[in-house]
């Protein structure tokens, strides 16, 4: 049986609603005694958990008495006035990570083939949502990058699908060249990764340019990786309008597949030196299984 | 011409088969559509180098495919046809034609026809002269026509009902061939030797030689039928073929006059027999009224037999004198006699006539057997002729009585007769009454055994003389003779000593009276000559007219009106049909003669070939025929398997494959629609309305009184209330307290539920419904009561009138009615009644007539059987009934109030007397059985 593969229509690709719930429910399958681990083994740097001291924050942490050097505008009177020495009341440190996720929406993200039950943008946005949602929910902040600023919101998930809905399409294959993420920020890149090496390489130099963090997500469609072509075929390359005739696709396979090999140690070891991970996922895969190791470098990096 | 029967009429098309070599390097270059898929990592693709890029080609069984494609609809365009015609031998003399067209060619005449224009048309292609002749046409000079002309006068044969006679053709046929010695000729035969066909044979043989090809059916499907005798036992005929070949059953229908099949009967050919014979065994009615047999599905004039009056019945004339008392037909002389020869004759009755213009006229009619019964004398010319008609060869059958005791001899009877008959067992006489002793073993009643319950009372005696003994058929216990019979020239006289009715001896109502009178007009011919088949009636044949032609059969064996050269065939018919007579019938259609294709004693032989030098082949029966019709057929299929299969290369099973289960299901709904749609139409409108069940519920669960609705509300209304006062009184005076009365609608409602229905019949009302009507009829069939009430008293006079009751009855089947007379039960089931008032005194109530009284029988009540499923009154029962709520009476009657009284005493005793039936009348017999018990 032939494999069928083509470009889902772009209304079909439309972030909507249902790949928020789509999201909330891949999220919220995740058990979750494994947040709760994580959660203690983070639980000093992750998230927005206080840091047992006192420092910028929200929260009550302790009096202490008025020594020389505090300003005199920090003096907690009500609780002065209780007994005969001036106490200044000082708040817990409060720091959250801030996490960036990009989604690529660019036109070859809506490949799909027969073989996988979903088009790649439709896995890439479930994905990024549900992480968002994970993360908001262990107190992280989430933004998009490029996209909207980073939120803690509850509601974070939600507003990240509408941002993206009604984002204009950049047609970008990679993350935009903005300014380097903050030192302890991290990035989340989902996208399939297929543009040159070479500009891989840029932007993720770019986006780590200081000390950012930051992990690549390789969504690939089956028919990509197992090239199950053969005859007399013509492919069509979705963005670029290219078109390559194969007469017999399947003396292609092998050849493709070495490349496509290459390409992804590539990206691989461009992950490996600027010390983020990398992470292959097929669509005919189940998201969970992506958005559990994806977790688990987010926590890992996070040690 | 190759071995194969296969030719091309476009042969030249067959040129294009050579650019299929072009066509298969064009298919093997261009390659197939390539498949177009969206490929994102298409950048990593062009970033390989494929080792080796061969272009995809055609598989090579699709370029078979699609060769063959081409190939068929080139071969189509070459308009190849199989079995053509036979190509011309080359030869270009002219061709003679002979086609025998015999009845035996009919059956398959298309083939033989079909096979002559084959060899007619093969001649005209070649431009050869044509000659054609049907050996059962009339000897002609041949001419030489072209080829159309021939074909022309080919359509024009037929095949004739009879037999050719081929020798006649001889001549001219030597003549033609002298005229033109290059001649060949084919001569498609019948293969029977009948009809001088090996004189024909060797005479073609020596003129033609090895130039005669001689076509023979192999089919053997001459059947011919013969000898068709009406026996006393049974009608047979017999089955003739040419071979003597396996055992083949065959099957004989006989049809009337009017070609209304009577009967079948089965028939097979033995292994190795040439003839077989068939055997109906009908009634002899029956048998009597075939007029023609054939051989199912045999399409053949030879078989076909048609029987003519010869075969039938005789005709006999009975002539009384006595005075024709149509009222008491049992005491009519002719009565037992017509009554005896019914069976086997056709019994003609005088009526109207005196005897002795009975007789001329009989005579006249040429019957073969006339019978006098108690006839005296007769006047002068009707003896003289009666006497001429007995020398001729009639058979007269006279029966004694006082008018022969009477008369005078009249020369007429086998005996001479004592004037004064003899009473046995009278009151002055010494002997008792004589038994029938014995038949005499000379006479026609020798084989019948004397019954013994037979006795004579009264008889006329013969003159005691030298020849009476040889003369005496029957004789009585003392001697005398009770029938005598004697040859008067060619005739034949027999007289019966007593009278034909049951007044001087009960022979007539014995069995043997019949087989006496069988026996005797057995001895008749059909007509008075055949009685005497000697030489002097030959000569008086010859001066009778001869018979025109009424209806003959064509050379298939169907009736058709005579052919203009049919003429008149002679009053004795013919052996076999000739061309002038062809078979059928001649003369009147009941008195007439038939003529059969075949004689009585035909044979069938096949034609025997030997030392002839003519070739022998079969007649062809396989048509020319176009293949190129199939040869599209076969190129439209494998374009449609091409498409198929570029379809499935080209990814169409994935589009197929992609929903497979949603496929599967279409299938299964299309399929389930198929067989289950039909059925589940049908379904619909199978459901019978049934009977609504409130209805009969309300109807069943208490005996109900009700009343025919008819559409006029105030009638409905007092019927109403009629049935209601009734059901009131009958609460309060007897046993049975019905519920409240219904209105029932025969159109729509079950009847069977209600003992009584009244129905009021309203002027001007519809006939019901056909299905109503049905309703009605069951329902009164089924014991049902139904009391029609006309409400006309005071208007019509006595006996039924009414119009609309008479439109409504007409569609039902109603006894025989009479006024309920005073003895009937309806006046005694409940109350003792004299006549049967309602609103209106005085009119009568009708019922079933019951059954005539029986004499001496006193009962103070009758009754049929059953209940009289109908009563009809004018009373206006219904209004005299009817009360109002408040049990006030609504109506008044015509006299008083006593007469209401009644009237609902009539109305008990009609409500009981439908229930109770003819229990009433059993209970008046209480105090016989009673006594009869001895109490």
């Amino acid at each position: 049986m032939a494999v069928r593969a083509e470009l889902v229509d772009s209304s079909a690709v439309r972030i909507v609603s249902r790949h928020e719930e789509a999201a909330l429910d891949l999220a919220g399958s995740l058990p979750r005694l494994l947040v709760a681990a994580r959660r203690a083994s983070a639980t000093v740097v992750h998230g927005l958990h206080g840091r047992r001291r006192a420092g910028v924050g929200e929260n009550f942490w302790q009096f202490r008495r008025f020594s020389a050097g505090d300003a005199p505008g920090r003096i907690d009177w009500r609780r002065s006035a209780r007994d005969e020495h001036l106490y200044v009341r000082e708040q817990e440190w409060e720091a959250a990570h801030t996490v960036w996720i990009w989604i690529d929406r660019s036109r070859s993200m809506a490949f799909r083939s027969s073989l996988a039950p979903v088009p790649k943008i439709e896995r890439a946005v479930v994905l990024g949502l549900a992480l968002a949602d994970l993360l908001v929910r262990g107190g992280e902040r989430v933004g998009l990058l490029g996209l909207s600023r980073p939120t803690a919101s509850r509601l974070a998930t939600e507003r990240l699908a509408q941002a993206l809905a009604y984002a204009p399409d950049d047609g970008g294959h990679l993350p935009p060249a903005t300014a380097p993420i903050a030192r302890l920020a991290e990035a989340v890149v989902i996208g399939d990764l297929l543009a040159p090496e070479e500009e891989i390489e840029a932007a993720v130099a770019g986006l780590a340019g200081r000390g950012g963090r930051g992990h690549l997500v390789m969504i690939a469609d089956p028919a990509e990786e197992t090239f199950p072509f053969w005859g007399r075929t013509e492919f069509i390359d979705p963005d670029g309008g290219l078109r390559l005739v194969a007469g017999r696709a399947e003396e292609w396979r092998a050849g493709y597949e070495e490349r496509l090999a290459r390409h992804r140690a590539a990206v691989a070891g461009i992950a490996r030196r600027h010390g983020w991970s990398f992470i292959i996922h097929r669509t005919d895969r189940p998201a969970t299984e992506a958005l559990l190791g994806l977790h688990a470098q987010l926590g890992e990096a996070e040690r | 011409m190759s071995a194969l029967p296969l030719a091309f009429l476009s042969p030249w098309m067959l040129a294009a088969l050579l650019a299929l070599p072009a066509l298969w390097l064009l298919l093997r270059i261009v390659p197939p559509r390539p498949r177009r898929v969206d490929f994102p990592p298409l950048r990593l693709l062009l970033d390989v180098t494929a080792r080796r890029e061969t272009p995809v080609r055609t598989p090579w069984w699709l370029l078979l495919l699609r060769l063959a494609l081409a190939a068929l609809i080139i071969l189509a365009l070459a308009r190849p046809i199989w079995n053509p015609a036979e190509a011309a031998s080359g030869q270009s003399g002219p061709l003679l034609v002979i086609i025998d067209n015999g009845w035996a060619s009919a059956p398959d005449w298309a083939a033989r026809a079909a096979a002559a224009e084959a060899a007619i048309a093969t001649a005209g292609d070649a431009g050869r002269p044509v000659a054609l002749v049907g050996t059962a046409e009339p000897p002609r000079e041949l001419t030489l026509t072209t080829a159309g002309e021939a074909t022309e006068r080919l359509r024009v044969l037929a095949p004739e009902p009879f037999t050719p006679d081929r020798t006649p053709l001889l001549g001219p046929i030597r003549k033609l061939l002298s005229a033109n010695p290059a001649t060949e000729a084919v001569w498609i035969s019948d293969g029977l030797a009948g009809g001088e066909a090996r004189a024909f044979a060797e005479g073609l043989d020596a003129a033609l030689g090895g130039r005669l090809q001689m076509r023979l059916d192999d089919t053997r499907s001459a059947r011919a039928l013969a000898a068709a005798e009406n026996t006393p036992a049974a009608l047979t005929v017999k089955a003739l073929r040419a071979e003597a070949a396996g055992p083949e059953p065959f099957r004989v229908r006989a049809s009337d006059l009017r070609g209304r099949p009577l009967a079948e009967a089965e028939g097979a050919f033995a292994i190795g027999a040439r003839d077989a014979s068939a055997t109906f065994d009908l009634p002899i009615e029956l048998r009597n009224d075939v007029a023609r047999l054939e051989i199912v599905a045999a399409r053949s004039a030879g078989a076909v037999q048609l029987l003519d009056q010869r075969s039938k019945r005789r005709a006999v004339g009975l002539v009384t004198g006595a005075t024709a008392d149509v009222a008491q037909p049992l005491l009519s002389p002719t009565y037992y006699v017509s009554r005896a020869l019914k069976p086997f004759a056709d019994v003609r009755e005088a009526s109207g006539q005196g005897a002795s213009q009975a007789v001329e006229r009989f005579v006249s009619e040429k019957l073969p057997v006339i019978i006098l019964a108690d006839v005296g004398a007769l006047t002068r010319e009707a003896h003289a002729a009666l006497a001429g008609w007995l020398r001729n060869g009639g058979v007269l059958i006279r029966f004694a009585g006082p008018r022969l005791a009477g008369a005078p001899d009249d020369e007429l009877s086998p005996v001479r007769l004592r004037q004064g008959g003899r009473v046995l067992g009278g009151a002055l006489a010494w002997e008792t009454p004589q038994p029938l002793a014995s038949f005499s073993p000379n006479g026609p009643f020798a084989p019948l055994v004397a019954p013994s319950d037979v006795t004579v009372s009264r008889q006329v005696l013969a003159e005691p003389d030298a020849e009476l003994p040889g003369r005496v058929w029957a004789t009585l216990g003392d001697g005398t003779p009770l029938v005598t019979g004697a040859r008067q020239d060619k005739g034949l006289s027999v007289l019966f000593h007593v009278t034909s009715d049951t007044r001087w001896s009960n022979l007539p109502l014995s069995g043997a009276f019949v087989d006496m009178l069988r026996r005797i007009v057995d001895l008749a011919g059909s007509s008075p000559a055949a009685l005497a088949p000697d030489a002097a009636s030959a000569a008086s044949s010859a001066r009778r007219p001869a018979l025109p032609p009424t209806r003959t059969l064509d050379g298939y064996g169907a009736f058709r009106s005579p052919p203009a050269t049919a003429r008149p065939a002679p009053a004795e018919g013919r052996p076999a049909a000739t061309p002038d007579n062809p078979p059928g019938f001649y003369g009147p259609i009941d008195a007439g003669v038939a003529i059969n294709t075949l004689p009585a004693d035909a044979a069938l032989q096949r034609l025997d070939l030997a030392g002839l030098r003519m070739s022998v082949a079969q007649i062809a029966t396989e048509e020319p025929m176009p293949i190129a019709p199939w040869l599209l057929t076969l190129a439209a299929i494998a374009a449609i398997v091409d498409s198929l299969v570029v379809f499935l290369l080209g990814g169409g099973a994935a589009l197929l494959g992609r929903r497979p289960r949603a496929a599967a299901l279409l299938l299964a709904a299309a399929g389930l629609a198929l067989f289950a749609g039909p059925g589940a139409l049908r379904a619909e409108p199978a459901g019978r309305t049934p009977i609504d069940d409130r209805f009969a519920l309300e109807a069943t669960l208490s005996t109900r009184l009700a009343y025919v609705t008819t559409g006029d509300s105030e009638v409905d209304r007092v019927s109403k209330a009629g049935l209601e006062g009734l059901t009131q009184t009958l609460g309060q005076r007897t046993a049975l307290e019905p519920g409240a009365p219904m209105a029932v609608d025969p159109a729509k409602d079950e009847l069977s539920f209600f003992p009584l229905l009244y129905w009021p019949v309203v002027d001007g009302a519809p006939a019901p419904s056909p299905e109503a009507l049905a309703r009605i009829d069951a329902y009164m069939k089924q014991g049902g009561t139904i009391l029609f009430d006309t409400r006309d008293a005071l208007t019509s006079g006595p006996g039924m009138q009414n119009e609309t009751l008479k439109r409504l009855l007409g569609g039902l089947d109603v006894p025989a009615l009479e006024k309920a007379p005073p003895d009937h039960v309806l006046t005694k089931a409940f109350y003792l009644l004299e006549d049967f008032p309602g609103r209106y005194a005085g009119s009568p109530l009708w019922v079933e007539a019951l059954p005539p009284v029986d004499e001496g029988e006193e009962r103070p009540a009758r009754a049929g059987d059953g209940v009289s499923p109908i009563l009809i009154t004018g009373a206006d029962f219904a209004g005299a009934w009817a009360i109002g709520a408040n049990g006030e009476p609504l109506l008044p009657t015509s006299t008083d109030e006593r007469q209401r009284e009644m009237a609902y005493r009539v109305g008990v005793n009609i409500v009981m007397y439908t229930l109770t039936g003819n229990y009433k009348a059993d209970q008046v017999h209480v105090p016989a059985l009673l006594e009869r018990l001895g109490q």
